[in-house]
């Protein structure tokens, strides 16, 4: 597949079709890929494509808005949709962006590799599992051992045209369990059990932006956080300030957060956003019936306004508390 | 030397004299301020965070003031209510704190972070072989079974440690429990090898002011603050009032130069508009300009910066480029 | 024991004096008597001025030692901190730490022509050293002051420059980038303005200060008139924020501009990576 894809990508860049691809390359660390931007035909040797490649690279679609020409990128499934927001959202045009899908089957969570196989070398998918290279030995494990969380449930957009694929483009199956079980268990908790918990989450936070900064929904000119006057927020990181970012962010997610689990894993001290912007993904879905980064159709229910549509209220009935 | 399992008990002991600070898992591990030994954990690499947090807090009070009477008055904070203890903290580290206080030392000194620094006693723990992936502290000059920096190093040898004290606040200390500690045999100090050394990277870098290099880095580097709020090495701060004009606080808080408005004057002028001014001058600091000041890299090879950054730019890369494209 | 470096010491505004539209000066006297009259500074340093709940902001002591007991800054209302110094009234309480920063280097300008060239509130830190040389006439050669701003409404110090134009051994030329009905003076940007008077670099030093882009011009033509790097001297601003070279934001390269600056030769500037982007 890798092959496949440094071809399409020579072409593309010797015919001019595009200005310059993103992808993913290898990094100092064997376990490590990093984002690499190509240019030139000659460099596209450098794209690799593993089991090890979590990231988001619609994210440097921000960047387009600095130039005109075109630019390629790949995308598994789940990044897709994020392609799909970015159009609706008037951040870049369609035209402009060649897609190349990707089939991925699941990405490694390093941690859980790191647990499970001291000095791990390379993995590769193959069917239900990924093969762990360890020095001479080749080991094959069940996939849901080192599976990333979001990869449980994974989604991809309903519709979207890839200018090439690199194979079927289907999202993983698992599971009986709901998507929300983990925003349902913390329902359960009596409000003063579930503000303890998000408490001792917001506390550890650093305020290091990553998880606002890696996020390909974040992409306004200047951010709130930014804003001098009015301050709404200094450097400080008493508790109180750690909880106005966090949910001055998770309500900035509503109806865009298209859970591709980046922000979670990018948090150097580990809190649990996903779970965060989750309840508020369930919220939307069950007031507005509403997804982001299914179809760039969906009218975003924030913004649309319709002379006829139900009453807040009676949308409320519907949802659970 | 002391055995393995009476570790805990003399930490017990130091806890009660001193405020004790070492290792925790808190989601991830962090050093915090523990009661009693049963909060550390022995089995990690290195924190998060580094250390440098409780010498320069990442939110600290300095001074709270308020109108009175026609007059303001200012109330300074700082200073510590009892000594510390610092267990835990790793040979890398220990360095950091060696090049930080060439930052907060001099004719104007911090006496914020000085006072801090007075009163913590370090005991450090040598690293285990082989490191983490991500660490390169001998190429920096370090010897991770060093102790270096710290008032006590121990080295894990299995069922005990080796205890080097090297100051006499860290005899002070194993005083505190003196019979469990009892003699080492001779031939046990370890050394840890020399790791190819990065002068070069320090020499060359100045070649690269106008390289294309750094445009390339920016277009994958976010601009977030991981690198350097995790870096042991950084000590870029802000300061900021909070409250009102009658009366409040002044504190200073972490910054980072990776942000994109760290330079910018009122006014919208901004001398490193662009991420690629940012992240030269992110490198050109740690590889040119902090040796430039203090007569040493200002990088302890920790690996944290590699090891958290979103999108897996490695600090390693980037010294090879630079000594591959730069001259001397 | 140290003192705290952080800590301000407090003071009284005793005098405002608008300057332009958007500038104004402010005369302030240290509140402890003693140290009222011990603090001494050099022409070119700047200190941290405290509206306590709002900030701190570095601020150029526009005032020469040679006076004593009070201090003067020209500030102009730009930023929060700015703002709120602008709005003082006489007998608001400020904080100031310092004096911080390279002064200008005095012994190496005894017996020395000195060229002044100065545009909108840039003359402030430029003020300090013409006043402290007047103060001390036969210690300097001949004095040039060539000053400029964007209309006639925006020369600060509009009182001294007569003064000054009035002592013996100083011209003073003044240019405008667009005039009104009264003035009667050249009207055009400062470099240019610098080029058609073209003084002689002979003994002679040059200091600079205004907007960025005027500097650079005014460097350029100062060179290109036969003046060494190491007789133009300028001081520069950057965003800062703890004034004594541990807060990490002010650097040209390895410089702190709040220690090693912000009094630069262009020499200086010229050896420090990125120095003349500024």
């Amino acid at each position: 597949m890798e092959q496949e894809l440094r071809e399409i990508v020579r072409k593309l860049l010797e015919e001019g079709a595009i200005e310059y691809f993103i992808g993913y390359a290898e990094g100092f660390e064997p376990l490590h890929t990093t984002p690499c931007f190509i240019e030139r035909g000659e460099q596209v040797q450098a794209l690799v494509w593993s089991p090890l490649c979590p990231y988001n690279l619609a994210r440097y679609l921000h960047q387009m808005k600095d130039g005109a020409g075109k630019v390629g990128l790949v995308v598994k499934g789940c990044d897709a949709r994020a392609i799909v927001e970015l159009v609706k959202g008037n951040q870049i045009q369609r035209e402009r962006v060649v897609v190349v899908g990707i089939p991925c089957q699941g990405q490694v969570d390093l941690a859980k590799l790191e647990d499970a196989f001291e000095g791990a070398e390379m993995v590769e998918g193959k069917g239900d599992t990924f093969l762990v290279t360890v020095g001479e030995k080749v080991h094959s494990v069940e996939k849901e051992r080192l599976l990333r969380e979001k990869c449980f449930s994974c989604r991809h957009p309903i519709s979207f045209e890839y200018d090439f694929v690199l194979g079927e483009m289907s999202p993983l199956v698992y599971g009986s369990e709901s998507e929300f079980a983990m925003v349902e268990e913390l329902e359960r908790l009596p409000v003063e059990e579930r503000r303890a918990f998000w408490r001792a989450q917001f506390e550890r936070c650093i305020r290091c932006y990553a998880c606002r900064d890696i996020c390909y929904a974040c992409y306004c000119q200047e951010c709130i956080f930014e804003s001098k006057a009015p301050r709404w927020l200094e450097k400080t990181t008493t508790p109180l300030d750690n909880q106005t970012y966090h949910l001055i962010r998770a309500w900035h997610m509503v109806g865009r957060c298209i859970d591709c689990g980046e922000c979670e894993r990018v948090c150097p001290v580990g809190i649990p956003l996903r779970r965060l912007y989750k309840k508020v993904e369930k919220e939307v879905e069950q007031l507005f019936d509403y997804r982001a980064g299914m179809r760039v159709e969906d009218l975003p229910p924030l913004v649309t306004f319709a002379a006829e549509e139900p009453a807040l209220s009676s949308r409320q009935d519907r949802s659970e508390r | 030397m002391i055995k393995k399992a009476h570790l805990t008990q003399w930490l017990d002991r130091v806890a009660q004299g001193y405020d004790l600070f070492g290792p925790v898992l808190d989601g991830v591990v962090q050093f915090k301020r523990v009661n009693s030994s049963d909060q550390l954990v022995f089995d990690y690499a290195n924190s998060v965070v580094p250390p440098k947090n409780l010498f320069l807090p990442q939110t600290e009070c300095l001074f709270a003031f308020r109108r009175e009477e026609g007059s303001i008055i200012l109330e300074p904070r700082g200073g510590l209510e009892r000594e510390r203890v610092l267990f835990g903290i790793r040979p890398c580290d220990a360095r950091s704190l060696l090049l930080l206080d060439e930052v907060f030392n001099g004719d104007l000194e911090d006496t914020y972070y000085q006072e801090k620094r007075r009163g913590t006693i370090l005991i450090g723990l040598a690293c285990p072989s082989p490191p983490q992936r991500t660490c390169f502290c001998t190429s920096l000059g370090i010897d991770p079974l060093s102790p270096e920096g710290v008032d006590i190093l121990l080295t894990d040898l299995g069922d005990r440690y080796l205890v080097e004290v090297t100051t006499e606040k860290g005899e002070e200390l194993v005083g505190l429990s003196q019979e469990l500690f009892f003699p080492s045999a001779e031939g046990e100090k370890l050394k840890g090898e020399k790791g190819k050394s990065l002068e070069e990277v320090g020499e060359k870098i100045g070649s690269l002011w106008e390289d294309g290099y750094w445009r390339e880095l920016s277009r994958r580097c976010l601009g977030c603050g991981v690198c350097t709020y995790l870096c042991p090495t950084c000590h870029c701060f802000d300061l900021t009032d909070v409250g009102s004009t009658l009366s409040g606080k002044r504190f200073r808080c972490w910054d980072s130069c990776m942000f994109a408005d760290f330079t910018r004057m009122a006014g919208g002028v901004n001398p490193r508009p662009t991420g690629k001014e940012r992240v030269r001058q992110r490198y050109f600091d740690k590889f040119s300009y902090f040796p430039e000041r203090y007569g040493v890299l200002g990088c302890v090879g920790c690996g944290r910066c590699s090891q958290y950054c979103p999108m897996g730019i490695d600090i390693r890369t980037i010294i090879n480029e630079v000594i591959a494209r730069g001259a001397k | 024991m140290s003192s705290n470096i952080y800590l301000p010491h407090l003071a009284t505004i005793t005098e405002i004096e608008a300057q332009t539209p958007d500038t104004t000066m402010l005369r302030v006297t240290l509140d402890d008597p003693t140290l009222a009259l011990s603090f001494t500074y050099r022409p070119g340093q700047f200190a941290e001025l405290s509206i306590f709940g709002v900030g701190e902001c570095p601020i150029s002591i526009a005032s020469t030692p040679t006076r004593k007991g009070f201090l003067e800054f020209c500030v102009r209302a730009v930023g929060q901190v700015t703002n709120a110094l602008y709005e003082l009234d006489v007998g608001s309480k400020i904080g100031v730490r310092g004096p911080y920063g390279n002064p200008f280097p005095l012994p190496e300008l005894e017996g020395r022509n000195l060229l002044f060239i100065g545009g909108g509130i840039g003359l402030a830190p430029l003020r300090s050293l013409i006043n402290y040389v007047l103060d001390n006439r036969d210690h300097y050669g001949e004095v040039e002051l060539i000053y400029g701003a964007r209309s006639p409404q925006d020369l600060a110090f509009k009182d001294e420059l007569k003064l000054w134009g009035e002592q013996e051994g100083v011209t003073v030329y003044l240019t405008v980038d667009r005039g009104d009905e009264r003035w009667r003076g050249p009207v055009g940007f400062v470099p240019s303005f610098l080029r058609e008077i073209a003084p002689s670099p002979q003994e002679k030093v040059a200091f600079t200060c205004g907007p960025p882009i005027m500097i650079k011009l005014v460097m350029e033509a100062l060179e290109e008139m036969g003046f060494p790097p190491d007789h133009m001297v300028t001081t520069l601003e950057m965003k800062m924020k703890c004034g004594v070279g541990k807060c990490g934001r002010c650097n040209i390269g390895s410089r702190y501009i709040c220690r090693d600056g912000p009094v630069f030769t262009l020499e200086q500037l010229k050896a420090l990576p990125g120095g003349l982007e500024l």
